[in-house]
């Protein structure tokens, strides 16, 4: 149901307007003061001086893709395709290849002579990270694809995409996996000839 | 035709299939791994195991929980049957479906995966394997064994194609089979027993017979890849179009298997014909693929003065009708490596519309071939050409070899010549004589006929247009287009249409089924395969 509300009556000091004016000064000469010559901890400011500073994200933001490397430096990717096929934006290219003879993964495992990530595309669903069975590919860098002014720097190529470290400022991942051609391999060490 | 019930299904059979042969022949799957409708019975994979109704049961003895009595009570179970040895008798009734057949599987299936490494994401095999088609349809559950798998050798050389990981082998014993039965070389076997149980090569001896890629095809999971296309593509990005083999006069059926993004073929497999290869095809067969992509023509050529250079497409077309149209005395040279839709419109403007008389066949010798070539009992045809039948035939009759043709141009009978495809039995030296005079040669591929030529004008491999080719035995068999010809270019008998124009000659042909329609009945018969 409406009902009136009384308006509250005006003073000669409203009326003359000089008083509040003065008040809504000292908020601003405060703030001004508060924001540029006083402690760091007390101002309040809505923006920042970026990119000297830069907000924390929040815990869940994903952040640009990386591949993360074994002990010995080579990435953890098989080349097995199980991102590209999962990715809805194709933005993957892969090119797999076999190790060196001389390389003691040779005739186990598969590397990516060639991996691509074009961030355009991107859509930065994760759906890469899921597919992934040797978590390989990540996003937990918490940082952003950088700005540029060519497209050419968005096309990140595999020694791009390994030299960004993780949140923990590592290039591994703790989730440790026995692979063939690993000294920790079991299987290495059985009598192979025939 | 006596019938059986599967599943409620009425199944027609004849007298000796067994249980998943005739329910295959019907295009019903009893879940399998170590049967193959080309090799003999082993039944150790024991996933086919099914329950027969009609007949009396075999009673198992076994110990059952009884709810009420909380105690286990002594009962007895029907004992299951392998369907692949199981021979099928009229009326028997069969469940590969119900509640014990489905335990049974689940158990198999969980039992072989016990100490399989699922190595899935670097296995070639990935999304072509038994033991993932399976996992999913009747299993669909966690290893419940948490102890580390047995170990056993990975990455072993079995010879100059095939790779051997014991981890990932089930022990199915078909390749062996394949070895000693379809090639009776007894070049594989088994050695130790149960988890230690893996596939060994015969002392002193390599994997290197002439069907050794077989090997891997018929092996239902990952432990025989092959050198050639290991590590190279994954089967989901593949498509699959049916081809004819182009390595000899067999003419085996093939699946050839491209990706459709970079229009690239990257294996042949065996295509099941009955009256064919059965479900076989030779090593040599499987790698001519290798020919789509290397060695390729890919612009026109033309011979300036004793230099041959590099012209557009269009260029190298008006080259020869200019060679063709001066012509008076032409040379048509067929070819038993091109379909006989190409050779039938080389005749149609060699002989109709430019008057040729003197007809010449190329065809690759068995010397001529990389490597040598040599036939045998079980696929192997001594002729390497896949339709020398089909050229001849559409041609009218016998025709003579180049090196007759080599002969004629010595004694002067030749002033042009019309020559399809690159292959020949002879090399570029005993076909010299033929850059004597000007000669028009469509080819696709580097070879010696491209070599004396005086314009080469690039045309499609058999890849990349369908065709038929006539086999050895008098069969015509159609295959498909797989992937596209590169940069314009286009099929023979369309070039040769094209050219035609060109010299003002029409041939009246816009389809392929329209030169089908026009080519003898004998060379354009459908194929029986799909």
């Amino acid at each position: 149901m409406a009902y009136a509300i009384k308006k509250p009556g005006r003073t000669v000091a409203d009326q003359s307007y000089v008083v509040e004016a003065v008040k809504g000064l000292g908020v601003t000469f405060k703030r001004f003061f508060q924001n540029t010559i006083g402690p760091a901890e007390n101002r309040k400011t809505a923006t920042i001086r970026y990119p000297e500073e830069t907000r924390e994200y929040p815990e869940r933001f994903r952040g640009v893709h990386r591949l993360t490397h074994r002990v010995d430096g080579s990435p953890r990717c098989v080349a097995c395709l199980c991102c590209s096929t999962a990715c809805p934006a194709q933005c993957i290219y892969i090119e797999p290849a076999e190790y060196e003879a001389d390389d003691p993964r040779h005739g186990y495992e598969r590397y990516p002579r060639v991996f691509v990530i074009d961030e355009l595309r991107c859509i930065f669903c994760g759906f890469c990270v899921e597919a992934c069975p040797c978590d390989a590919i990540r996003m937990d860098t918490g940082t952003h694809v950088p700005a540029s002014w060519k497209r050419e720097h968005f096309i990140f190529d595999k020694e791009t995409l390994m030299s960004i470290p993780g949140k923990d400022g590592t290039y591994v991942t703790a989730n440790p996996r026995h692979e063939p051609g690993d000294p920790t391999h079991p299987g290495l060490d059985r009598d192979k000839a025939h | 035709m006596p019938t059986f019930k599967l599943d409620g299904q009425e199944i027609p059979f004849e007298p000796g299939d067994t249980i998943i042969r005739a329910a295959w022949k019907k295009g019903v799957e009893i879940p399998h791994y170590c049967w193959h409708p080309g090799l003999s019975i082993a039944a150790n994979c024991r996933m086919c195991l099914v329950e027969i109704k009609s007949a009396r049961p075999m009673a198992l003895p076994i110990l059952a929980w009884d709810e009420k009595k909380k105690d286990y009570v002594e009962t007895t179970k029907n004992k299951l049957q392998p369907a692949c040895q199981m021979e099928v008798t009229e009326g028997m009734e069969v469940v590969s479906k119900g509640a014990a057949v489905e335990k049974a599987q689940a158990s198999v299936q969980e039992f072989l995966l016990l100490n399989h490494p699922v190595d899935c994401p670097i296995c070639d095999q990935a999304g072509e394997c038994k033991l993932q088609d399976y996992w999913l349809a009747h299993q669909k559950k966690l290893k419940r064994k948490d102890t580390e798998p047995v170990h056993k050798p990975k990455a072993v050389r079995f010879g100059p194609t095939i790779v051997y990981d014991a981890e990932r082998c089930i022990m199915c014993t078909r390749c062996i089979r394949f070895c000693d039965e379809v090639v009776g070389d007894h070049v594989l076997d088994m050695r130790e027993r149960g988890n230690k149980n893996e596939i060994c090569v015969s002392p002193g001896r390599e994997l290197d017979h002439a069907y050794t890629l077989m090997t891997e095809h018929v092996c239902p999971v990952g432990a025989l890849t092959s050198k050639d296309f290991r590590f190279k593509a994954r089967v989901w990005f593949l498509r699959s179009a049916p081809g004819v083999c182009n390595g000899c006069a067999t003419g085996c059926n093939t699946w050839v298997d491209y990706d459709p993004r970079y229009q690239r073929v990257y294996r042949l497999r065996p295509r099941d014909n009955e009256e064919v290869n059965k479900f076989w095809m030779c090593d040599a067969g499987m790698m001519t693929y290798k020919r789509f992509h290397e060695d390729r023509i890919l612009t026109g050529r033309v011979r300036q003065e004793g230099r041959v250079v590099e012209v557009p497409r269009d260029v190298s077309i008006e080259a020869a009708s200019k060679v063709l149209e001066k012509s008076q005395r032409l040379a048509v040279v067929f070819s038993a490596q091109h379909t006989n839709e190409d050779n039938f419109v080389l005749g149609k403007l060699g002989r109709e519309h430019l008057g040729g008389t003197a007809l010449y066949l190329a065809a690759l010798s068995p010397e001529s071939v990389p490597g040598g070539w040599k036939g045998d009992a079980i696929l192997r045809h001594p002729d390497p050409n896949p339709n020398r039948a089909g050229a001849t035939a559409v041609a009218g009759g016998e025709l003579r070899s180049t090196a007759d043709l080599a002969a004629d141009i010595a004694a002067g009978k030749i002033d042009a010549i019309l020559s399809l495809g690159w292959a020949a039995g002879e090399s570029v030296e005993q076909l010299a004589n033929l850059a004597n005079v000007p000669h028009v040669n469509l080819s696709s591929n580097i070879g010696p006929l491209t070599q004396v030529a005086t314009v080469v004008v690039p045309v499609a491999t058999t890849a990349e247009a369908s065709g038929t080719f006539v086999n050895a035995k008098g069969m015509a068999q159609q295959f498909q287009r797989a992937v596209n010809a590169p940069l314009g270019i286009k099929s023979a008998w369309e070039t040769l249409i094209e050219i035609g124009k060109r010299v003002g000659r029409e041939i009246a042909f816009a389809k392929l089924p329209e030169v089908r329609a026009a080519m003898p009945a004998t060379t354009s018969a459908v194929a029986a395969a799909s």
